[in-house]
Protein backbone atom coordinates (compact mmCIF):
# COMPACT_ATOMS: atom_id res chain seq x y z
CA UNK A 1 0.00 0.00 0.00
CA UNK A 2 3.55 2.37 0.78
CA UNK A 3 4.61 1.64 -2.55
CA UNK A 4 1.46 2.82 -4.13
CA UNK A 5 0.92 5.83 -1.84
CA UNK A 6 4.95 6.59 -3.18
CA UNK A 7 4.22 5.75 -6.40
CA UNK A 8 1.37 7.74 -6.90
CA UNK A 9 2.84 10.85 -5.31
CA UNK A 10 5.86 10.12 -7.45
CA UNK A 11 3.52 10.18 -10.94
CA UNK A 12 1.62 14.09 -9.59
CA UNK A 13 4.85 15.41 -8.70
CA UNK A 14 5.30 14.79 -12.60
CA UNK A 15 2.35 15.33 -14.11
CA UNK A 16 2.27 19.01 -12.22
CA UNK A 17 5.90 19.57 -13.03
CA UNK A 18 5.26 18.95 -17.12
CA UNK A 19 2.34 21.63 -17.23
CA UNK A 20 4.37 24.04 -16.20
CA UNK A 21 1.66 26.62 -15.95
CA UNK A 22 0.50 24.68 -12.91
CA UNK A 23 3.28 26.52 -10.93
CA UNK A 24 4.79 28.92 -13.16
CA UNK A 25 1.64 31.23 -12.74
CA UNK A 26 1.06 31.10 -9.43
CA UNK A 27 4.36 32.09 -9.05
CA UNK A 28 3.97 34.74 -11.17
CA UNK A 29 1.13 35.94 -9.92
CA UNK A 30 2.71 36.33 -6.47
CA UNK A 31 5.24 38.40 -7.52
CA UNK A 32 3.31 40.62 -9.15
CA UNK A 33 0.65 41.04 -6.75
CA UNK A 34 3.82 41.90 -4.37
CA UNK A 35 5.45 44.60 -6.36
CA UNK A 36 2.14 46.69 -6.54
CA UNK A 37 1.71 47.20 -2.90
CA UNK A 38 4.69 49.29 -2.68
CA UNK A 39 3.50 51.13 -6.55
CA UNK A 40 0.21 51.66 -4.25
CA UNK A 41 1.02 52.58 -0.81
CA UNK A 42 4.63 53.98 -0.35
CA UNK A 43 8.14 52.47 -1.22
CA UNK A 44 9.25 54.20 2.38
CA UNK A 45 11.53 50.95 3.22
CA UNK A 46 10.27 51.84 7.43
CA UNK A 47 6.48 51.70 6.08
CA UNK A 48 7.40 48.32 3.54
CA UNK A 49 9.04 46.56 6.23
CA UNK A 50 6.20 47.16 9.05
CA UNK A 51 3.13 46.61 6.29
CA UNK A 52 5.01 43.88 3.68
CA UNK A 53 5.03 40.59 5.16
CA UNK A 54 0.92 41.21 5.94
CA UNK A 55 1.11 42.07 1.83
CA UNK A 56 3.24 38.93 1.12
CA UNK A 57 0.65 36.60 3.44
CA UNK A 58 -2.30 38.41 0.95
CA UNK A 59 -0.30 37.13 -1.89
CA UNK A 60 0.26 34.18 -0.85
CA UNK A 61 -3.05 33.51 0.24
CA UNK A 62 -4.50 34.53 -3.54
CA UNK A 63 -1.50 32.52 -5.16
CA UNK A 64 -2.66 29.50 -3.56
CA UNK A 65 -6.31 29.99 -4.06
CA UNK A 66 -5.45 30.20 -7.95
CA UNK A 67 -2.73 26.67 -7.62
CA UNK A 68 -5.37 25.03 -5.82
CA UNK A 69 -8.31 25.33 -8.72
CA UNK A 70 -6.54 23.10 -10.91
CA UNK A 71 -6.78 20.06 -8.39
CA UNK A 72 -9.16 17.89 -9.48
CA UNK A 73 -10.29 19.11 -12.91
CA UNK A 74 -8.53 17.45 -14.78
CA UNK A 75 -9.26 13.86 -13.28
CA UNK A 76 -12.78 14.41 -12.84
CA UNK A 77 -13.07 15.51 -16.92
CA UNK A 78 -10.14 11.89 -17.75
CA UNK A 79 -12.18 9.85 -15.90
CA UNK A 80 -8.87 9.47 -13.57
CA UNK A 81 -11.09 10.14 -10.52
CA UNK A 82 -13.26 7.36 -11.11
CA UNK A 83 -10.37 4.62 -11.40
CA UNK A 84 -8.89 6.17 -8.15
CA UNK A 85 -12.51 5.96 -6.30
CA UNK A 86 -12.15 2.09 -8.11
CA UNK A 87 -9.10 1.16 -6.00
CA UNK A 88 -9.38 -1.26 -3.56
CA UNK A 89 -7.01 1.18 -1.28
CA UNK A 90 -9.09 3.92 0.72
CA UNK A 91 -9.80 7.10 -1.12
CA UNK A 92 -8.43 8.95 1.86
CA UNK A 93 -4.99 7.47 1.18
CA UNK A 94 -4.76 8.73 -2.55
CA UNK A 95 -5.64 12.48 -2.06
CA UNK A 96 -2.89 13.08 0.67
CA UNK A 97 -0.45 12.21 -2.10
CA UNK A 98 -2.24 14.53 -4.79
CA UNK A 99 -2.29 17.42 -1.48
CA UNK A 100 1.46 17.11 -1.01
CA UNK A 101 2.83 17.00 -4.38
CA UNK A 102 0.44 20.23 -5.03
CA UNK A 103 1.85 21.98 -2.05
CA UNK A 104 5.13 21.34 -2.89
CA UNK A 105 4.63 22.14 -6.57
CA UNK A 106 2.24 25.47 -5.83
CA UNK A 107 3.48 27.01 -2.65
CA UNK A 108 6.99 25.49 -1.74
CA UNK A 109 8.83 27.91 -4.37
CA UNK A 110 6.63 30.57 -3.03
CA UNK A 111 8.54 30.09 0.31
CA UNK A 112 11.96 29.30 -1.22
CA UNK A 113 11.65 32.93 -2.91
CA UNK A 114 11.45 34.77 0.39
CA UNK A 115 15.07 35.53 0.76
CA UNK A 116 14.63 37.04 -2.59
CA UNK A 117 11.71 39.54 -1.59
CA UNK A 118 13.17 40.39 1.68
CA UNK A 119 15.71 41.93 -0.33
CA UNK A 120 13.02 43.58 -2.17
CA UNK A 121 11.34 44.63 0.73
CA UNK A 122 14.36 45.38 2.93
CA UNK A 123 13.34 43.22 5.87
CA UNK A 124 15.68 41.55 7.70
CA UNK A 125 17.20 38.28 7.82
CA UNK A 126 15.62 37.71 11.08
CA UNK A 127 12.15 38.81 10.14
CA UNK A 128 12.75 36.72 6.64
CA UNK A 129 13.03 33.56 8.64
CA UNK A 130 10.27 34.37 10.77
CA UNK A 131 7.98 34.93 7.76
CA UNK A 132 9.12 31.85 5.76
CA UNK A 133 8.15 29.83 9.09
CA UNK A 134 4.86 31.29 9.46
CA UNK A 135 4.55 30.94 5.31
CA UNK A 136 5.67 27.17 5.76
CA UNK A 137 3.34 26.43 8.83
CA UNK A 138 0.10 28.60 7.20
CA UNK A 139 0.49 27.39 3.62
CA UNK A 140 -0.16 23.79 4.15
CA UNK A 141 -3.97 24.73 5.63
CA UNK A 142 -4.12 26.89 2.32
CA UNK A 143 -4.18 24.03 0.20
CA UNK A 144 -5.82 21.55 2.27
CA UNK A 145 -8.80 24.48 2.48
CA UNK A 146 -8.72 24.88 -0.77
CA UNK A 147 -8.81 21.18 -1.96
CA UNK A 148 -11.59 20.74 0.51
CA UNK A 149 -13.64 23.76 -1.31
CA UNK A 150 -12.58 22.75 -4.76
CA UNK A 151 -14.10 18.92 -4.22
CA UNK A 152 -17.45 20.64 -2.98
CA UNK A 153 -17.31 22.87 -6.23
CA UNK A 154 -16.35 19.97 -8.61
CA UNK A 155 -18.00 20.30 -12.34
CA UNK A 156 -19.83 23.28 -11.06
CA UNK A 157 -19.78 25.95 -13.73
CA UNK A 158 -18.18 29.60 -12.69
CA UNK A 159 -16.07 27.42 -10.20
CA UNK A 160 -13.62 29.82 -9.72
CA UNK A 161 -15.72 33.02 -8.15
CA UNK A 162 -17.90 30.15 -6.27
CA UNK A 163 -14.95 28.62 -5.09
CA UNK A 164 -13.35 32.01 -3.98
CA UNK A 165 -16.45 33.23 -1.99
CA UNK A 166 -15.95 29.65 -0.40
CA UNK A 167 -12.58 29.36 0.87
CA UNK A 168 -11.44 32.94 1.17
CA UNK A 169 -13.56 33.49 3.94
CA UNK A 170 -12.54 30.03 5.48
CA UNK A 171 -8.78 30.79 5.25
CA UNK A 172 -8.69 34.69 7.48
CA UNK A 173 -7.56 32.57 11.08
CA UNK A 174 -4.93 31.25 8.96
CA UNK A 175 -3.48 35.10 8.15
CA UNK A 176 -4.35 36.49 11.01
CA UNK A 177 -1.88 34.04 13.04
CA UNK A 178 0.21 33.97 10.01
CA UNK A 179 0.02 37.73 9.99
CA UNK A 180 0.23 37.79 13.25
CA UNK A 181 3.62 35.82 13.99
CA UNK A 182 5.75 38.14 12.06
CA UNK A 183 4.03 41.43 13.59
CA UNK A 184 4.81 40.36 17.23
CA UNK A 185 7.85 39.15 16.21
CA UNK A 186 8.98 42.62 14.73
CA UNK A 187 7.34 44.92 18.14
CA UNK A 188 9.71 42.04 19.90
CA UNK A 189 7.38 40.30 21.94
CA UNK A 190 7.32 36.24 22.63
CA UNK A 191 5.76 34.15 19.12
CA UNK A 192 5.50 31.29 21.12
CA UNK A 193 1.51 31.52 21.19
CA UNK A 194 0.70 32.38 17.41
CA UNK A 195 3.26 30.02 16.03
CA UNK A 196 1.69 27.04 18.53
CA UNK A 197 -2.22 28.32 17.31
CA UNK A 198 -0.88 27.88 13.40
CA UNK A 199 0.74 24.44 14.11
CA UNK A 200 -2.10 23.37 15.57
CA UNK A 201 -4.76 24.33 12.65
CA UNK A 202 -1.73 22.53 10.92
CA UNK A 203 -2.20 19.59 12.39
CA UNK A 204 -6.06 19.64 12.62
CA UNK A 205 -6.29 20.78 8.76
CA UNK A 206 -4.00 17.42 8.21
CA UNK A 207 -5.40 15.12 9.94
CA UNK A 208 -9.65 15.83 9.20
CA UNK A 209 -9.46 17.94 5.90
CA UNK A 210 -8.42 14.88 3.67
CA UNK A 211 -11.19 12.42 4.59
CA UNK A 212 -13.73 15.02 4.21
CA UNK A 213 -12.10 15.90 0.65
CA UNK A 214 -12.35 12.25 0.16
CA UNK A 215 -15.87 12.14 1.35
CA UNK A 216 -17.17 14.99 -0.92
CA UNK A 217 -15.21 13.72 -4.19
CA UNK A 218 -17.09 10.84 -3.72
CA UNK A 219 -20.44 12.08 -3.60
CA UNK A 220 -19.57 14.68 -6.18
CA UNK A 221 -19.32 11.69 -8.40
CA UNK A 222 -22.27 10.13 -7.74
CA UNK A 223 -24.10 12.92 -9.88
CA UNK B 1 -14.02 -19.73 -7.64
CA UNK B 2 -17.68 -18.60 -7.79
CA UNK B 3 -18.78 -15.46 -8.28
CA UNK B 4 -21.78 -13.88 -8.15
CA UNK B 5 -23.13 -10.16 -9.23
CA UNK B 6 -26.97 -9.49 -8.41
CA UNK B 7 -28.84 -6.68 -8.78
CA UNK B 8 -32.11 -6.22 -7.31
CA UNK B 9 -35.33 -3.96 -7.99
CA UNK B 10 -32.80 -1.07 -9.62
CA UNK B 11 -34.08 2.77 -10.41
CA UNK B 12 -32.17 5.48 -11.85
CA UNK B 13 -33.91 8.65 -11.06
CA UNK B 14 -31.30 11.74 -13.22
CA UNK B 15 -32.43 15.33 -13.58
CA UNK B 16 -35.84 14.27 -11.69
CA UNK B 17 -36.43 12.15 -14.51
CA UNK B 18 -37.26 8.34 -13.96
CA UNK B 19 -34.51 6.44 -16.46
CA UNK B 20 -35.32 3.10 -15.60
CA UNK B 21 -36.80 0.79 -13.09
CA UNK B 22 -36.87 -2.42 -11.68
CA UNK B 23 -33.59 -4.05 -12.89
CA UNK B 24 -32.83 -7.31 -12.08
CA UNK B 25 -30.44 -9.87 -12.59
CA UNK B 26 -27.94 -12.56 -11.49
CA UNK B 27 -24.78 -13.40 -13.11
CA UNK B 28 -22.25 -15.97 -12.32
CA UNK B 29 -19.26 -17.72 -14.00
CA UNK B 30 -18.60 -17.21 -17.65
CA UNK B 31 -22.41 -14.91 -18.18
CA UNK B 32 -21.85 -12.29 -20.65
CA UNK B 33 -24.70 -9.05 -19.87
CA UNK B 34 -25.40 -7.40 -22.76
CA UNK B 35 -27.24 -3.81 -22.12
CA UNK B 36 -28.85 -2.36 -25.14
CA UNK B 37 -30.47 1.15 -26.09
CA UNK B 38 -31.23 4.08 -27.69
CA UNK B 39 -28.89 6.78 -26.60
CA UNK B 40 -30.42 8.67 -23.35
CA UNK B 41 -31.49 5.97 -22.27
CA UNK B 42 -29.46 5.27 -19.08
CA UNK B 43 -27.07 2.58 -20.03
CA UNK B 44 -23.64 4.75 -19.01
CA UNK B 45 -25.88 5.23 -15.35
CA UNK B 46 -26.41 1.40 -15.08
CA UNK B 47 -23.01 0.79 -15.40
CA UNK B 48 -22.18 3.53 -12.98
CA UNK B 49 -24.00 2.07 -10.69
CA UNK B 50 -22.94 -1.25 -11.06
CA UNK B 51 -19.73 -0.08 -10.58
CA UNK B 52 -20.72 1.47 -7.50
CA UNK B 53 -19.87 5.06 -8.31
CA UNK B 54 -23.52 5.85 -8.24
CA UNK B 55 -26.10 5.10 -5.93
CA UNK B 56 -29.04 3.54 -7.23
CA UNK B 57 -32.49 5.89 -6.75
CA UNK B 58 -34.11 2.31 -5.16
CA UNK B 59 -32.75 -1.16 -5.19
CA UNK B 60 -29.42 -2.42 -4.45
CA UNK B 61 -26.58 -4.42 -5.65
CA UNK B 62 -24.74 -7.56 -4.52
CA UNK B 63 -21.28 -9.13 -5.03
CA UNK B 64 -20.99 -12.61 -3.24
CA UNK B 65 -24.21 -11.87 -1.68
CA UNK B 66 -22.72 -8.79 0.32
CA UNK B 67 -23.64 -5.13 -1.41
CA UNK B 68 -21.13 -4.08 -3.19
CA UNK B 69 -20.77 -0.78 -1.02
CA UNK B 70 -20.06 -3.16 1.87
CA UNK B 71 -17.98 -5.99 0.01
CA UNK B 72 -14.16 -5.56 0.84
CA UNK B 73 -13.53 -7.96 -2.12
CA UNK B 74 -15.52 -5.97 -5.04
CA UNK B 75 -13.00 -3.47 -5.86
CA UNK B 76 -10.14 -5.72 -6.02
CA UNK B 77 -12.34 -8.00 -8.28
CA UNK B 78 -13.57 -5.58 -10.57
CA UNK B 79 -12.37 -3.82 -13.78
CA UNK B 80 -14.46 -0.38 -15.24
CA UNK B 81 -13.75 0.91 -18.07
CA UNK B 82 -16.16 4.08 -18.51
CA UNK B 83 -16.39 6.31 -21.97
CA UNK B 84 -13.83 8.27 -20.38
CA UNK B 85 -11.13 6.46 -20.68
CA UNK B 86 -9.34 7.41 -17.27
CA UNK B 87 -6.08 8.18 -18.81
CA UNK B 88 -3.79 10.93 -17.76
CA UNK B 89 -2.58 13.13 -20.71
CA UNK B 90 0.58 14.54 -19.29
CA UNK B 91 1.89 10.79 -18.57
CA UNK B 92 3.50 8.25 -21.26
CA UNK B 93 1.45 5.42 -22.35
CA UNK B 94 3.74 3.50 -20.09
CA UNK B 95 3.82 5.95 -16.97
CA UNK B 96 -0.52 5.20 -17.44
CA UNK B 97 -0.18 1.78 -17.21
CA UNK B 98 1.69 1.91 -14.16
CA UNK B 99 -0.61 4.06 -12.23
CA UNK B 100 -3.51 1.11 -13.81
CA UNK B 101 -1.32 -1.26 -11.94
CA UNK B 102 -0.17 0.96 -8.98
CA UNK B 103 -4.12 1.65 -8.54
CA UNK B 104 -5.69 -1.90 -8.65
CA UNK B 105 -2.51 -3.09 -6.36
CA UNK B 106 -1.01 -5.67 -8.77
CA UNK B 107 1.31 -6.44 -11.41
CA UNK B 108 1.06 -6.55 -15.02
CA UNK B 109 0.65 -10.39 -16.38
CA UNK B 110 1.63 -10.49 -19.94
CA UNK B 111 2.56 -7.05 -20.50
CA UNK B 112 4.73 -7.62 -23.23
CA UNK B 113 2.70 -9.78 -25.60
CA UNK B 114 -0.61 -7.77 -24.75
CA UNK B 115 1.41 -4.69 -25.85
CA UNK B 116 2.75 -6.16 -28.40
CA UNK B 117 -1.03 -7.31 -29.74
CA UNK B 118 -2.57 -4.31 -29.27
CA UNK B 119 0.30 -2.35 -31.73
CA UNK B 120 1.14 -0.41 -28.81
CA UNK B 121 4.86 -1.46 -29.01
CA UNK B 122 5.86 2.10 -30.39
CA UNK B 123 4.22 4.41 -28.44
CA UNK B 124 5.39 2.98 -24.87
CA UNK B 125 6.85 6.20 -24.29
CA UNK B 126 4.46 8.81 -25.96
CA UNK B 127 2.34 11.27 -23.87
CA UNK B 128 -0.89 10.28 -23.84
CA UNK B 129 -1.81 12.77 -25.20
CA UNK B 130 0.06 12.26 -29.03
CA UNK B 131 -1.94 9.10 -29.29
CA UNK B 132 -5.06 8.38 -31.54
CA UNK B 133 -8.47 7.78 -30.14
CA UNK B 134 -8.59 4.13 -31.03
CA UNK B 135 -4.59 4.03 -29.00
CA UNK B 136 -6.12 5.75 -26.21
CA UNK B 137 -9.27 3.25 -26.36
CA UNK B 138 -6.65 0.48 -26.41
CA UNK B 139 -4.68 1.69 -23.84
CA UNK B 140 -7.72 2.17 -21.35
CA UNK B 141 -8.90 -1.15 -21.96
CA UNK B 142 -4.94 -3.02 -21.96
CA UNK B 143 -5.56 -3.35 -18.08
CA UNK B 144 -8.39 -5.42 -18.66
CA UNK B 145 -5.71 -8.12 -20.64
CA UNK B 146 -2.78 -7.55 -18.30
CA UNK B 147 -4.54 -7.84 -14.47
CA UNK B 148 -6.76 -10.43 -13.92
CA UNK B 149 -10.17 -9.76 -12.49
CA UNK B 150 -12.94 -11.93 -12.35
CA UNK B 151 -15.49 -8.89 -13.06
CA UNK B 152 -15.65 -6.89 -15.95
CA UNK B 153 -18.11 -3.42 -16.88
CA UNK B 154 -17.44 -1.77 -19.89
CA UNK B 155 -18.98 1.56 -21.36
CA UNK B 156 -19.16 1.00 -24.86
CA UNK B 157 -15.82 -1.37 -25.63
CA UNK B 158 -15.62 -1.30 -29.37
CA UNK B 159 -15.84 2.56 -29.96
CA UNK B 160 -12.99 3.84 -31.64
CA UNK B 161 -11.20 0.33 -31.87
CA UNK B 162 -10.03 -0.91 -35.34
CA UNK B 163 -11.11 -4.17 -36.93
CA UNK B 164 -7.83 -6.17 -35.49
CA UNK B 165 -8.08 -4.38 -31.75
CA UNK B 166 -12.12 -5.17 -32.29
CA UNK B 167 -11.11 -8.97 -32.80
CA UNK B 168 -8.13 -9.33 -30.65
CA UNK B 169 -10.98 -7.84 -27.82
CA UNK B 170 -13.61 -10.00 -28.83
CA UNK B 171 -11.07 -12.84 -28.16
CA UNK B 172 -9.95 -11.86 -24.83
CA UNK B 173 -13.51 -11.43 -24.03
CA UNK B 174 -14.37 -15.17 -24.71
CA UNK B 175 -11.37 -16.23 -22.93
CA UNK B 176 -12.10 -14.12 -20.14
CA UNK B 177 -15.99 -16.08 -19.90
CA UNK B 178 -14.30 -19.15 -20.81
CA UNK B 179 -12.38 -19.14 -17.34
CA UNK B 180 -15.13 -18.15 -15.13
CA UNK B 181 -15.37 -14.37 -15.78
CA UNK B 182 -18.29 -12.40 -15.73
CA UNK B 183 -18.86 -9.36 -17.75
CA UNK B 184 -21.16 -6.18 -18.31
CA UNK B 185 -20.92 -4.45 -21.15
CA UNK B 186 -23.02 -1.72 -22.96
CA UNK B 187 -23.05 -1.55 -26.78
CA UNK B 188 -24.79 -0.34 -29.96
CA UNK B 189 -23.36 -3.13 -31.63
CA UNK B 190 -25.15 -6.04 -30.41
CA UNK B 191 -23.89 -8.20 -33.89
CA UNK B 192 -20.02 -8.07 -32.92
CA UNK B 193 -21.21 -10.24 -30.03
CA UNK B 194 -23.14 -12.55 -31.52
CA UNK B 195 -21.12 -15.45 -31.55
CA UNK B 196 -21.29 -15.25 -27.71
CA UNK B 197 -24.29 -16.81 -25.83
CA UNK B 198 -25.27 -13.70 -23.85
CA UNK B 199 -28.39 -12.59 -21.87
CA UNK B 200 -29.39 -9.32 -22.99
CA UNK B 201 -31.08 -6.50 -21.21
CA UNK B 202 -32.78 -3.64 -23.30
CA UNK B 203 -33.12 0.19 -21.56
CA UNK B 204 -36.61 1.77 -23.01
CA UNK B 205 -36.79 5.38 -22.76
CA UNK B 206 -40.10 5.19 -19.72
Amino acid sequence: MLKTIWHLFYIELIILLRRSQEWLYPLGFFLIVLSLFPLAFSADPVFLQKYVPGCIWIAALLASFLSVQTLFASDLEDGALEQLLLSPLPLTSLIYPKLIALWLVTELPLILLMPLTALLFHLSFSTMLILSLSLLLGTPILTLIGGLGVALTLGLRQQGIFLGLLILPLVTPVLIFGVGIVQQFQAGFDITAPLALLAGLLVLAITLLPFAIACTVKTVIDS
Amino acid sequence: MNKKLKSVNLSCVRQQKLLFKNISFELGNENLLLIEGENGTGKSSLLRMLAGLALPFSGSIYWQDISIHQSPLFKEDLHFVSHSNGIKHSLTLKENLELTAGLAQSDFSFFDDVIADLALKNCLDTPASQLSAGQKRKLALAKLFMIHKPLWILDEPLNALDGNAQLYFLSKLKEHLNTGGIAVISTHHPLAFKTFSANSLRLEIC
